[in-house]
Protein backbone atom coordinates (compact mmCIF):
# COMPACT_ATOMS: atom_id res chain seq x y z
CA UNK A 1 0.00 0.00 0.00
CA UNK A 2 1.51 3.25 -1.17
CA UNK A 3 1.00 6.65 0.44
CA UNK A 4 1.17 9.79 -1.69
CA UNK A 5 1.08 13.31 -0.25
CA UNK A 6 0.38 16.12 -2.68
CA UNK A 7 0.91 19.76 -1.71
CA UNK A 8 -0.35 19.01 1.77
CA UNK A 9 -0.86 22.03 4.05
CA UNK A 10 -2.99 22.09 7.20
CA UNK A 11 -5.24 25.13 7.32
CA UNK A 12 -4.11 26.34 10.80
CA UNK A 13 -0.43 26.27 9.72
CA UNK A 14 -0.94 27.52 6.19
CA UNK A 15 0.55 30.93 6.78
CA UNK A 16 3.60 29.64 8.65
CA UNK A 17 4.64 27.29 5.86
CA UNK A 18 6.99 28.88 3.37
CA UNK A 19 8.31 27.41 0.13
CA UNK A 20 11.35 25.63 1.50
CA UNK A 21 10.75 25.47 5.22
CA UNK A 22 9.58 21.85 5.31
CA UNK A 23 10.33 18.52 3.63
CA UNK A 24 6.69 17.47 3.91
CA UNK A 25 4.28 20.41 3.84
CA UNK A 26 3.43 21.70 0.37
CA UNK A 27 5.59 18.97 -1.17
CA UNK A 28 4.73 15.93 -3.21
CA UNK A 29 5.98 12.77 -1.54
CA UNK A 30 5.37 9.08 -1.82
CA UNK A 31 6.06 6.37 0.75
CA UNK A 32 6.31 2.77 -0.39
CA UNK A 33 5.24 -0.32 1.46
CA UNK A 34 7.89 -1.57 3.86
CA UNK A 35 9.69 1.77 4.09
CA UNK A 36 10.78 3.16 7.43
CA UNK A 37 10.18 6.90 7.51
CA UNK A 38 11.29 9.22 10.28
CA UNK A 39 9.81 12.67 10.54
CA UNK A 40 11.64 15.06 12.81
CA UNK A 41 9.30 17.75 13.94
CA UNK A 42 10.13 20.49 16.45
CA UNK A 43 7.24 21.72 18.56
CA UNK A 44 4.56 23.61 16.70
CA UNK A 45 5.43 22.36 13.23
CA UNK A 46 2.35 20.12 13.03
CA UNK A 47 3.68 16.66 13.91
CA UNK A 48 0.51 15.40 15.52
CA UNK A 49 -1.52 17.19 12.85
CA UNK A 50 0.33 15.23 10.16
CA UNK A 51 -0.26 11.88 11.91
CA UNK A 52 -3.96 12.74 12.34
CA UNK A 53 -4.26 13.78 8.69
CA UNK A 54 -2.62 10.53 7.55
CA UNK A 55 -4.95 8.55 9.85
CA UNK A 56 -8.00 10.39 8.52
CA UNK A 57 -8.95 12.12 11.76
CA UNK A 58 -8.51 15.65 10.41
CA UNK A 59 -9.86 17.11 7.23
CA UNK A 60 -8.88 20.75 7.69
CA UNK A 61 -6.08 20.80 5.14
CA UNK A 62 -5.30 21.71 1.58
CA UNK A 63 -3.74 19.25 -0.84
CA UNK A 64 -4.36 15.55 -1.09
CA UNK A 65 -3.52 12.30 0.68
CA UNK A 66 -3.81 9.09 -1.32
CA UNK A 67 -3.84 5.63 0.19
CA UNK A 68 -3.10 3.14 -2.57
CA UNK A 69 -4.40 5.59 -5.15
CA UNK A 70 -7.58 6.32 -3.20
CA UNK A 71 -8.24 9.84 -2.00
CA UNK A 72 -8.42 9.70 1.81
CA UNK A 73 -10.86 12.58 1.94
CA UNK A 74 -13.16 10.82 -0.49
CA UNK A 75 -13.57 7.71 1.64
CA UNK A 76 -16.74 7.23 3.60
CA UNK A 77 -16.79 6.18 7.27
CA UNK A 78 -17.06 2.50 6.45
CA UNK A 79 -14.14 2.59 4.00
CA UNK A 80 -12.05 4.42 6.59
CA UNK A 81 -12.99 1.86 9.22
CA UNK A 82 -11.92 -0.87 6.79
CA UNK A 83 -8.61 0.92 6.20
CA UNK A 84 -7.97 1.34 9.93
CA UNK A 85 -8.93 -2.21 10.82
CA UNK A 86 -6.78 -3.96 8.24
CA UNK A 87 -4.10 -1.73 6.77
CA UNK A 88 -3.24 1.15 9.04
CA UNK A 89 -2.38 1.10 12.71
CA UNK A 90 -1.41 3.95 14.99
CA UNK A 91 0.18 4.84 18.31
CA UNK A 92 -1.28 8.20 19.31
CA UNK A 93 0.79 10.73 21.16
CA UNK A 94 -1.97 10.98 23.74
CA UNK A 95 -2.32 7.14 23.74
CA UNK A 96 -6.14 7.13 23.83
CA UNK A 97 -6.79 4.13 26.04
CA UNK A 98 -10.15 3.37 27.66
CA UNK A 99 -9.23 4.61 31.10
CA UNK A 100 -12.06 2.72 32.86
CA UNK A 101 -11.03 -0.60 31.32
CA UNK A 102 -8.16 -2.86 32.31
CA UNK A 103 -5.02 -3.33 30.26
CA UNK A 104 -6.32 -6.67 29.03
CA UNK A 105 -9.73 -5.26 28.09
CA UNK A 106 -8.11 -2.41 26.18
CA UNK A 107 -6.10 -4.93 24.20
CA UNK A 108 -9.05 -7.27 23.69
CA UNK A 109 -11.12 -4.44 22.19
CA UNK A 110 -8.52 -4.14 19.45
CA UNK A 111 -7.67 -7.82 19.15
CA UNK A 112 -11.27 -9.01 18.72
CA UNK A 113 -11.84 -6.46 15.95
CA UNK A 114 -9.88 -8.59 13.47
CA UNK A 115 -9.09 -11.64 15.62
CA UNK A 116 -5.82 -12.19 13.79
CA UNK A 117 -3.58 -12.39 16.85
CA UNK A 118 -3.90 -15.12 19.48
CA UNK A 119 -4.45 -14.20 23.12
CA UNK A 120 -1.32 -16.16 24.02
CA UNK A 121 0.68 -13.90 21.69
CA UNK A 122 -0.75 -10.82 23.44
CA UNK A 123 0.40 -12.15 26.82
CA UNK A 124 3.80 -12.79 25.34
CA UNK A 125 3.97 -9.17 24.14
CA UNK A 126 2.96 -7.93 27.62
CA UNK A 127 5.69 -10.12 29.04
CA UNK A 128 8.28 -8.76 26.62
CA UNK A 129 7.47 -5.15 27.46
CA UNK A 130 7.39 -5.94 31.19
CA UNK A 131 3.78 -5.12 31.94
CA UNK A 132 2.24 -8.58 32.21
CA UNK A 133 1.60 -8.04 35.92
CA UNK A 134 -0.48 -4.99 34.96
CA UNK A 135 -2.76 -7.13 32.83
CA UNK A 136 -5.79 -6.67 35.10
CA UNK A 137 -5.07 -3.15 36.28
CA UNK A 138 -7.33 -0.34 35.15
CA UNK A 139 -5.69 1.77 32.45
CA UNK A 140 -6.11 4.92 34.51
CA UNK A 141 -4.05 3.44 37.34
CA UNK A 142 -1.05 2.77 35.08
CA UNK A 143 1.90 5.11 34.86
CA UNK A 144 2.22 7.04 31.60
CA UNK A 145 5.13 4.83 30.55
CA UNK A 146 3.07 1.73 31.19
CA UNK A 147 0.14 3.18 29.26
CA UNK A 148 2.50 3.94 26.40
CA UNK A 149 3.54 0.29 26.24
CA UNK A 150 -0.11 -0.82 26.29
CA UNK A 151 -0.82 1.57 23.41
CA UNK A 152 2.14 0.16 21.45
CA UNK A 153 1.02 -3.44 21.96
CA UNK A 154 -2.55 -2.45 21.01
CA UNK A 155 -1.30 -1.05 17.71
CA UNK A 156 0.29 -4.40 16.89
CA UNK A 157 -2.85 -6.51 17.40
CA UNK A 158 -4.15 -6.19 13.85
CA UNK A 159 -2.80 -6.75 10.36
CA UNK A 160 -1.31 -3.53 8.94
CA UNK A 161 0.63 -2.19 5.98
CA UNK A 162 1.63 0.97 7.78
CA UNK A 163 2.24 1.78 11.42
CA UNK A 164 1.99 5.45 12.37
CA UNK A 165 3.69 6.48 15.61
CA UNK A 166 3.61 9.86 17.29
CA UNK A 167 6.32 10.19 19.95
CA UNK A 168 5.80 6.53 20.92
CA UNK A 169 8.66 6.29 23.41
CA UNK A 170 8.47 9.69 25.08
CA UNK A 171 8.01 8.21 28.58
CA UNK A 172 10.18 5.12 28.29
CA UNK A 173 13.73 4.57 29.48
CA UNK A 174 16.31 3.32 27.00
CA UNK A 175 16.00 -0.34 28.10
CA UNK A 176 12.27 -0.30 27.56
CA UNK A 177 12.65 1.61 24.30
CA UNK A 178 14.92 -1.14 23.01
CA UNK A 179 12.40 -3.81 23.97
CA UNK A 180 9.57 -1.90 22.32
CA UNK A 181 11.57 -1.17 19.18
CA UNK A 182 12.52 -4.81 18.79
CA UNK A 183 8.89 -5.91 19.20
CA UNK A 184 7.63 -3.31 16.72
CA UNK A 185 10.36 -4.18 14.21
CA UNK A 186 9.54 -7.86 14.53
CA UNK A 187 5.79 -7.46 14.08
CA UNK A 188 6.07 -4.96 11.23
CA UNK A 189 8.57 -7.20 9.45
CA UNK A 190 6.13 -10.07 9.82
CA UNK A 191 3.44 -7.85 8.30
CA UNK A 192 5.90 -6.58 5.70
CA UNK A 193 4.72 -3.17 6.84
CA UNK A 194 6.12 0.33 6.65
CA UNK A 195 6.67 2.64 9.63
CA UNK A 196 6.15 6.35 9.91
CA UNK A 197 7.55 7.64 13.18
CA UNK A 198 7.31 11.28 14.15
CA UNK A 199 9.32 12.66 17.04
CA UNK A 200 10.79 15.88 18.32
CA UNK A 201 14.42 14.83 18.34
CA UNK A 202 16.55 12.94 15.86
CA UNK A 203 16.87 9.20 16.73
CA UNK A 204 18.02 5.91 15.29
CA UNK A 205 15.52 3.51 16.80
CA UNK A 206 14.90 1.92 13.42
CA UNK A 207 16.83 1.70 10.20
CA UNK A 208 15.18 4.59 8.44
CA UNK A 209 14.94 4.74 4.67
CA UNK A 210 13.82 8.35 4.77
CA UNK A 211 14.41 11.09 7.28
CA UNK A 212 12.32 14.17 6.74
CA UNK A 213 12.22 17.48 8.51
CA UNK A 214 8.75 18.85 9.08
CA UNK B 1 -36.91 7.36 33.99
CA UNK B 2 -36.96 7.35 30.22
CA UNK B 3 -37.96 3.72 30.28
CA UNK B 4 -40.75 4.42 32.76
CA UNK B 5 -42.03 7.27 30.64
CA UNK B 6 -41.98 5.12 27.52
CA UNK B 7 -43.75 2.40 29.47
CA UNK B 8 -46.38 4.85 30.73
CA UNK B 9 -46.84 6.38 27.29
CA UNK B 10 -47.25 3.02 25.59
CA UNK B 11 -49.60 1.82 28.31
CA UNK B 12 -51.77 4.90 27.89
CA UNK B 13 -51.75 4.53 24.14
CA UNK B 14 -52.78 0.88 24.34
CA UNK B 15 -55.40 1.63 26.98
CA UNK B 16 -56.93 4.37 24.89
CA UNK B 17 -56.96 2.14 21.81
CA UNK B 18 -58.59 -0.43 24.02
CA UNK B 19 -61.18 2.02 25.35
CA UNK B 20 -61.99 3.05 21.81
CA UNK B 21 -62.17 -0.54 20.62
CA UNK B 22 -64.30 -1.62 23.57
CA UNK B 23 -66.73 1.18 22.82
CA UNK B 24 -66.85 0.02 19.23
CA UNK B 25 -67.48 -3.51 20.44
CA UNK B 26 -70.25 -2.35 22.76
CA UNK B 27 -71.78 0.03 20.25
CA UNK B 28 -71.42 -1.78 16.96
CA UNK B 29 -69.99 -5.20 17.81
CA UNK B 30 -71.46 -8.55 16.95
CA UNK B 31 -71.90 -9.41 20.62
CA UNK B 32 -75.46 -9.30 21.72
CA UNK B 33 -75.11 -6.34 23.97
CA UNK B 34 -78.21 -4.87 25.36
CA UNK B 35 -79.57 -1.51 24.25
CA UNK B 36 -76.25 -0.01 23.30
CA UNK B 37 -74.80 1.22 20.13
CA UNK B 38 -76.96 1.43 17.09
CA UNK B 39 -80.17 2.42 18.66
CA UNK B 40 -83.32 0.49 18.15
CA UNK B 41 -86.50 2.45 18.35
CA UNK B 42 -90.09 1.39 18.11
CA UNK B 43 -92.10 3.47 15.72
CA UNK B 44 -95.82 3.82 15.46
CA UNK B 45 -98.17 6.39 14.02
CA UNK B 46 -99.51 8.88 16.51
CA UNK B 47 -103.11 8.21 17.38
CA UNK B 48 -104.90 11.53 16.99
CA UNK B 49 -108.50 12.58 17.21
CA UNK B 50 -108.70 12.38 13.43
CA UNK B 51 -107.54 8.81 13.00
CA UNK B 52 -109.08 7.42 16.21
CA UNK B 53 -111.23 4.41 15.51
CA UNK B 54 -109.80 3.95 12.06
CA UNK B 55 -107.10 1.29 12.44
CA UNK B 56 -106.34 1.38 8.73
CA UNK B 57 -104.88 4.88 9.24
CA UNK B 58 -102.45 3.87 11.97
CA UNK B 59 -100.76 1.05 10.09
CA UNK B 60 -97.74 1.25 7.86
CA UNK B 61 -98.14 0.54 4.18
CA UNK B 62 -95.44 -1.23 2.15
CA UNK B 63 -94.42 2.04 0.50
CA UNK B 64 -94.14 3.77 3.86
CA UNK B 65 -91.89 0.97 5.11
CA UNK B 66 -89.67 1.35 2.04
CA UNK B 67 -89.58 5.13 2.54
CA UNK B 68 -88.54 4.58 6.15
CA UNK B 69 -85.75 2.21 5.28
CA UNK B 70 -84.36 4.91 3.02
CA UNK B 71 -84.75 7.63 5.66
CA UNK B 72 -81.62 9.31 7.06
CA UNK B 73 -79.70 7.26 9.66
CA UNK B 74 -82.00 4.24 9.30
CA UNK B 75 -80.05 1.02 8.83
CA UNK B 76 -82.70 -1.63 9.18
CA UNK B 77 -86.45 -1.81 9.49
CA UNK B 78 -88.31 -4.67 11.09
CA UNK B 79 -92.00 -5.35 11.35
CA UNK B 80 -93.66 -6.19 14.64
CA UNK B 81 -96.07 -8.96 13.74
CA UNK B 82 -98.94 -9.19 16.18
CA UNK B 83 -101.39 -11.99 16.86
CA UNK B 84 -104.63 -12.03 14.98
CA UNK B 85 -106.30 -14.54 17.29
CA UNK B 86 -107.47 -14.46 20.90
CA UNK B 87 -104.83 -15.50 23.45
CA UNK B 88 -105.05 -16.16 27.17
CA UNK B 89 -102.30 -16.87 29.57
CA UNK B 90 -102.83 -18.80 32.78
CA UNK B 91 -100.54 -19.86 35.56
CA UNK B 92 -100.09 -23.57 35.11
CA UNK B 93 -100.41 -24.33 38.82
CA UNK B 94 -103.20 -21.91 39.56
CA UNK B 95 -106.01 -21.58 37.08
CA UNK B 96 -107.35 -18.56 38.97
CA UNK B 97 -104.61 -16.47 37.52
CA UNK B 98 -105.38 -15.87 33.90
CA UNK B 99 -105.36 -12.95 31.58
CA UNK B 100 -105.97 -12.10 28.00
CA UNK B 101 -102.78 -11.07 26.38
CA UNK B 102 -101.38 -10.02 23.06
CA UNK B 103 -98.31 -11.48 21.41
CA UNK B 104 -95.88 -9.93 19.00
CA UNK B 105 -92.84 -11.11 17.10
CA UNK B 106 -89.87 -9.35 15.54
CA UNK B 107 -87.14 -10.74 13.36
CA UNK B 108 -84.42 -12.24 15.59
CA UNK B 109 -81.82 -9.65 14.58
CA UNK B 110 -83.79 -7.00 16.47
CA UNK B 111 -83.79 -8.82 19.78
CA UNK B 112 -81.36 -7.23 22.24
CA UNK B 113 -80.31 -10.34 24.09
CA UNK B 114 -81.27 -13.56 22.46
CA UNK B 115 -81.70 -16.33 25.06
CA UNK B 116 -80.44 -19.80 24.25
CA UNK B 117 -83.96 -21.24 24.31
CA UNK B 118 -85.13 -18.71 21.76
CA UNK B 119 -86.37 -20.96 18.98
CA UNK B 120 -89.54 -22.68 18.00
CA UNK B 121 -90.27 -25.27 15.40
CA UNK B 122 -93.58 -26.60 14.29
CA UNK B 123 -94.66 -29.35 16.65
CA UNK B 124 -93.02 -27.83 19.73
CA UNK B 125 -95.57 -27.47 22.52
CA UNK B 126 -93.45 -25.11 24.58
CA UNK B 127 -93.34 -21.47 23.56
CA UNK B 128 -90.50 -19.21 24.73
CA UNK B 129 -91.49 -15.68 25.66
CA UNK B 130 -89.44 -12.54 26.00
CA UNK B 131 -91.16 -10.08 28.28
CA UNK B 132 -90.57 -6.36 28.37
CA UNK B 133 -88.83 -5.43 31.57
CA UNK B 134 -91.20 -2.49 31.74
CA UNK B 135 -94.16 -4.86 32.11
CA UNK B 136 -92.46 -6.60 35.00
CA UNK B 137 -91.85 -3.24 36.65
CA UNK B 138 -95.45 -2.21 36.09
CA UNK B 139 -96.57 -5.42 37.77
CA UNK B 140 -94.08 -5.27 40.65
CA UNK B 141 -94.43 -1.60 41.53
CA UNK B 142 -97.89 -0.76 40.29
CA UNK B 143 -100.04 -3.81 40.34
CA UNK B 144 -98.68 -6.21 42.95
CA UNK B 145 -98.42 -3.62 45.73
CA UNK B 146 -101.96 -2.34 45.27
CA UNK B 147 -103.52 -5.81 44.85
CA UNK B 148 -101.61 -7.47 47.67
CA UNK B 149 -99.93 -9.86 45.24
CA UNK B 150 -96.33 -11.01 45.66
CA UNK B 151 -93.62 -9.08 43.88
CA UNK B 152 -91.70 -11.31 41.51
CA UNK B 153 -88.04 -11.37 40.63
CA UNK B 154 -86.86 -12.04 37.07
CA UNK B 155 -85.64 -15.49 37.97
CA UNK B 156 -88.86 -16.44 39.75
CA UNK B 157 -90.88 -15.41 36.71
CA UNK B 158 -88.59 -17.49 34.54
CA UNK B 159 -89.22 -20.47 36.80
CA UNK B 160 -93.01 -20.28 36.35
CA UNK B 161 -94.74 -22.47 33.82
CA UNK B 162 -97.66 -20.83 32.06
CA UNK B 163 -100.43 -22.20 29.93
CA UNK B 164 -100.95 -20.35 26.72
CA UNK B 165 -104.44 -20.80 25.38
CA UNK B 166 -104.83 -19.81 21.77
CA UNK B 167 -107.73 -19.50 19.32
CA UNK B 168 -111.44 -18.94 19.36
CA UNK B 169 -113.71 -21.41 21.21
CA UNK B 170 -114.29 -23.58 18.12
CA UNK B 171 -110.50 -24.18 17.65
CA UNK B 172 -108.77 -23.77 20.95
CA UNK B 173 -105.44 -25.27 21.89
CA UNK B 174 -103.24 -25.02 24.94
CA UNK B 175 -99.47 -24.67 24.79
CA UNK B 176 -97.09 -24.34 27.64
CA UNK B 177 -95.13 -21.13 27.80
CA UNK B 178 -92.10 -19.96 29.69
CA UNK B 179 -90.50 -16.56 30.06
CA UNK B 180 -86.93 -17.02 28.86
CA UNK B 181 -85.73 -13.44 28.84
CA UNK B 182 -86.44 -9.79 29.34
CA UNK B 183 -86.09 -6.94 26.93
CA UNK B 184 -85.40 -3.28 27.43
CA UNK B 185 -85.76 -2.59 23.79
CA UNK B 186 -89.22 -3.71 22.84
CA UNK B 187 -92.19 -2.99 25.02
CA UNK B 188 -94.17 -6.11 24.21
CA UNK B 189 -94.72 -9.78 24.86
CA UNK B 190 -92.49 -11.43 22.26
CA UNK B 191 -92.69 -14.93 20.89
CA UNK B 192 -90.55 -16.34 18.08
CA UNK B 193 -91.42 -15.10 14.62
CA UNK B 194 -91.86 -18.67 13.34
CA UNK B 195 -94.45 -19.33 15.99
CA UNK B 196 -96.53 -16.23 15.38
CA UNK B 197 -96.61 -16.94 11.65
CA UNK B 198 -97.72 -20.48 12.30
CA UNK B 199 -100.34 -19.43 14.85
CA UNK B 200 -101.73 -16.59 12.73
CA UNK B 201 -102.14 -19.07 9.90
CA UNK B 202 -103.84 -21.64 12.11
CA UNK B 203 -105.94 -19.60 14.53
CA UNK B 204 -106.09 -16.26 12.74
CA UNK B 205 -109.50 -14.77 12.14
CA UNK B 206 -108.77 -12.15 9.57
CA UNK B 207 -106.39 -11.80 6.69
CA UNK B 208 -102.85 -10.58 7.15
CA UNK B 209 -102.92 -6.95 8.19
CA UNK B 210 -100.37 -4.23 7.75
CA UNK B 211 -98.14 -3.76 10.78
CA UNK B 212 -98.93 -0.95 13.19
CA UNK B 213 -95.55 -0.93 14.87
CA UNK B 214 -92.10 -1.06 13.34
CA UNK B 215 -88.71 -1.53 14.91
CA UNK B 216 -85.90 0.54 13.47
CA UNK B 217 -82.18 0.12 13.74
CA UNK B 218 -80.96 3.70 13.66
CA UNK B 219 -77.38 4.87 13.65
CA UNK B 220 -78.00 8.08 15.52
CA UNK B 221 -81.61 8.78 16.52
CA UNK B 222 -80.65 12.18 17.86
CA UNK B 223 -79.69 13.22 14.34
CA UNK B 224 -81.75 16.26 13.43
CA UNK B 225 -82.57 15.07 9.90
CA UNK B 226 -83.97 11.89 11.30
CA UNK B 227 -85.99 13.69 13.96
CA UNK B 228 -87.38 16.07 11.32
CA UNK B 229 -88.29 13.12 9.14
CA UNK B 230 -90.25 11.54 11.99
CA UNK B 231 -92.04 14.79 12.76
CA UNK B 232 -92.97 15.42 9.14
CA UNK B 233 -94.57 11.96 8.93
CA UNK B 234 -96.22 12.33 12.33
CA UNK B 235 -94.57 9.17 13.61
CA UNK B 236 -94.33 8.60 17.34
CA UNK B 237 -91.44 7.10 19.19
CA UNK B 238 -89.86 7.00 22.58
CA UNK B 239 -88.22 10.34 23.35
CA UNK B 240 -86.12 8.82 26.13
CA UNK B 241 -84.25 6.82 23.55
CA UNK B 242 -83.39 10.01 21.70
CA UNK B 243 -82.05 11.60 24.86
CA UNK B 244 -79.84 8.60 25.67
CA UNK B 245 -78.26 9.06 22.31
CA UNK B 246 -77.06 12.50 23.24
CA UNK B 247 -75.29 10.92 26.19
CA UNK B 248 -73.81 8.39 23.83
CA UNK B 249 -72.51 11.11 21.54
CA UNK B 250 -70.83 12.76 24.52
CA UNK B 251 -69.27 9.44 25.52
CA UNK B 252 -67.93 8.99 22.00
CA UNK B 253 -66.38 12.45 22.08
CA UNK B 254 -64.75 11.63 25.42
CA UNK B 255 -63.43 8.34 24.01
CA UNK B 256 -61.90 10.16 21.04
CA UNK B 257 -60.47 12.84 23.33
CA UNK B 258 -58.85 10.10 25.41
CA UNK B 259 -57.30 8.78 22.21
CA UNK B 260 -55.93 12.19 21.27
CA UNK B 261 -54.53 12.66 24.74
CA UNK B 262 -52.90 9.24 24.60
CA UNK B 263 -51.28 10.02 21.26
CA UNK B 264 -49.97 13.25 22.75
CA UNK B 265 -48.58 11.41 25.78
CA UNK B 266 -47.07 8.76 23.54
CA UNK B 267 -45.41 11.55 21.59
CA UNK B 268 -43.98 13.04 24.78
CA UNK B 269 -42.72 9.68 26.00
CA UNK B 270 -41.09 8.95 22.64
CA UNK B 271 -39.42 12.34 22.95
CA UNK B 272 -38.15 11.47 26.43
CA UNK B 273 -36.86 8.14 25.13
CA UNK B 274 -35.13 9.86 22.21
CA UNK B 275 -33.49 12.28 24.63
CA UNK B 276 -32.43 9.29 26.71
CA UNK B 277 -30.85 7.73 23.61
CA UNK B 278 -29.08 10.97 22.77
CA UNK B 279 -27.89 11.41 26.34
CA UNK B 280 -26.61 7.84 26.51
CA UNK B 281 -24.72 8.26 23.25
CA UNK B 282 -23.41 11.65 24.34
CA UNK B 283 -22.14 10.05 27.55
CA UNK B 284 -20.49 7.29 25.56
CA UNK B 285 -19.25 9.72 22.94
CA UNK B 286 -15.60 9.46 23.93
CA UNK B 287 -15.64 5.69 23.94
CA UNK B 288 -17.55 5.54 20.68
CA UNK B 289 -15.20 7.92 18.93
CA UNK B 290 -12.21 5.98 20.26
CA UNK B 291 -13.73 2.76 18.91
CA UNK B 292 -14.15 4.45 15.53
CA UNK B 293 -10.52 5.52 15.70
CA UNK B 294 -9.46 1.97 16.46
CA UNK B 295 -11.13 0.85 13.25
CA UNK B 296 -14.56 -0.24 14.40
CA UNK B 297 -17.14 0.04 11.64
CA UNK B 298 -19.67 2.82 12.31
CA UNK B 299 -22.43 0.51 11.08
CA UNK B 300 -21.38 -2.09 13.63
CA UNK B 301 -21.36 0.53 16.41
CA UNK B 302 -24.81 1.77 15.38
CA UNK B 303 -26.09 -1.79 15.52
CA UNK B 304 -24.44 -2.27 18.87
CA UNK B 305 -26.10 0.87 20.26
CA UNK B 306 -29.48 -0.08 18.81
CA UNK B 307 -29.20 -3.49 20.43
CA UNK B 308 -28.91 -1.72 23.75
CA UNK B 309 -32.06 0.35 23.27
CA UNK B 310 -34.34 -2.09 21.50
CA UNK B 311 -34.62 -4.58 24.41
CA UNK B 312 -35.45 -1.63 26.70
CA UNK B 313 -38.14 -0.51 24.28
CA UNK B 314 -39.51 -4.04 23.89
CA UNK B 315 -39.59 -4.47 27.67
CA UNK B 316 -41.59 -1.24 27.97
CA UNK B 317 -44.06 -2.49 25.37
CA UNK B 318 -44.36 -5.92 26.98
CA UNK B 319 -45.16 -4.27 30.33
CA UNK B 320 -47.69 -2.02 28.59
CA UNK B 321 -49.32 -5.03 26.92
CA UNK B 322 -49.51 -6.78 30.30
CA UNK B 323 -51.19 -3.71 31.79
CA UNK B 324 -53.58 -3.53 28.86
CA UNK B 325 -54.42 -7.22 29.12
CA UNK B 326 -55.09 -6.90 32.85
CA UNK B 327 -57.25 -3.82 32.24
CA UNK B 328 -59.21 -5.63 29.54
CA UNK B 329 -59.71 -8.63 31.77
CA UNK B 330 -60.92 -6.44 34.64
CA UNK B 331 -63.20 -4.54 32.26
CA UNK B 332 -64.67 -7.78 30.95
CA UNK B 333 -65.42 -8.90 34.51
CA UNK B 334 -66.79 -5.53 35.54
CA UNK B 335 -68.97 -5.13 32.47
CA UNK B 336 -70.72 -8.45 33.09
CA UNK B 337 -72.35 -6.83 36.12
CA UNK B 338 -73.98 -4.37 33.73
CA UNK B 339 -75.34 -7.21 31.61
CA UNK B 340 -72.88 -6.45 28.85
CA UNK B 341 -70.19 -8.56 27.31
CA UNK B 342 -66.60 -7.76 26.40
CA UNK B 343 -63.83 -10.11 25.30
CA UNK B 344 -61.38 -11.05 28.08
CA UNK B 345 -58.36 -10.35 25.87
CA UNK B 346 -57.44 -7.16 24.01
CA UNK B 347 -58.69 -7.23 20.46
CA UNK B 348 -56.86 -6.88 17.18
CA UNK B 349 -56.74 -3.03 17.10
CA UNK B 350 -54.69 -3.22 20.29
CA UNK B 351 -52.30 -5.71 18.67
CA UNK B 352 -52.10 -3.49 15.60
CA UNK B 353 -51.24 -0.58 17.92
CA UNK B 354 -48.56 -2.75 19.58
CA UNK B 355 -47.14 -3.71 16.21
CA UNK B 356 -47.15 -0.12 14.93
CA UNK B 357 -45.56 1.13 18.16
CA UNK B 358 -42.75 -1.40 17.79
CA UNK B 359 -42.16 -0.53 14.13
CA UNK B 360 -42.25 3.22 14.79
CA UNK B 361 -40.04 2.99 17.86
CA UNK B 362 -37.47 0.82 16.08
CA UNK B 363 -37.39 3.38 13.26
CA UNK B 364 -37.16 6.23 15.77
CA UNK B 365 -34.33 4.52 17.67
CA UNK B 366 -32.50 3.94 14.38
CA UNK B 367 -32.90 7.58 13.36
CA UNK B 368 -31.82 8.84 16.80
CA UNK B 369 -28.79 6.55 16.94
CA UNK B 370 -27.68 7.49 13.42
CA UNK B 371 -28.15 11.17 14.23
CA UNK B 372 -26.35 10.95 17.55
CA UNK B 373 -23.48 8.95 16.06
CA UNK B 374 -23.07 11.50 13.27
CA UNK B 375 -22.24 14.15 15.82
CA UNK B 376 -19.30 12.11 17.14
Amino acid sequence: MEIILQQLAPTPLKDKITENSSDVWKKTLSFHKGEHVFIQAPSGTGKTTLIHILYGLRTDYEGEVHWDGKLLNGMNETQQAHLRAGFLSVVFQDLRLFSEFTTWENLEIKRTLTNTVAQQRVEEMLQRLGILEKKNALAKTLSYGEQQRVAIIRALLQPFDWLLMDEPFSHLDSVNIDKAVSLIAEVSAANNAGIILADLERNDYFLYHKKLFL
Amino acid sequence: MAWLSLCAGTTLLLLSVMIWWNFQELLYGKNENDSLGNSFIILSKSVTNDNMGRPDLTVFSQSEIIALSNAPQVQDVGVLTSNRFPAYIALNANMDFSSEIFLEAVPDRFIDKKPLEWNWQQGNREIPIILSREFLNLYNYGFALSQGLPQLSQSSIQALAFDLVLGSPELRETYSARVVGFSDRITSVLVPQSFIEFANEKYGRNAAAFPSRLILNVKDPSNTHFVQFLESKNYATNAEQLRWNKVRAVVEVIASATGLLAILLMGISVLVFVLFIELTIARAQQSLSLLLQLGYDPGYLRKFMMQRFIPLMLAAIVVAVIFAAIAQWLASIFIVRMNLQLPALPGFPVWIAVFLSIVLLVLQIRISVIKAMKSI
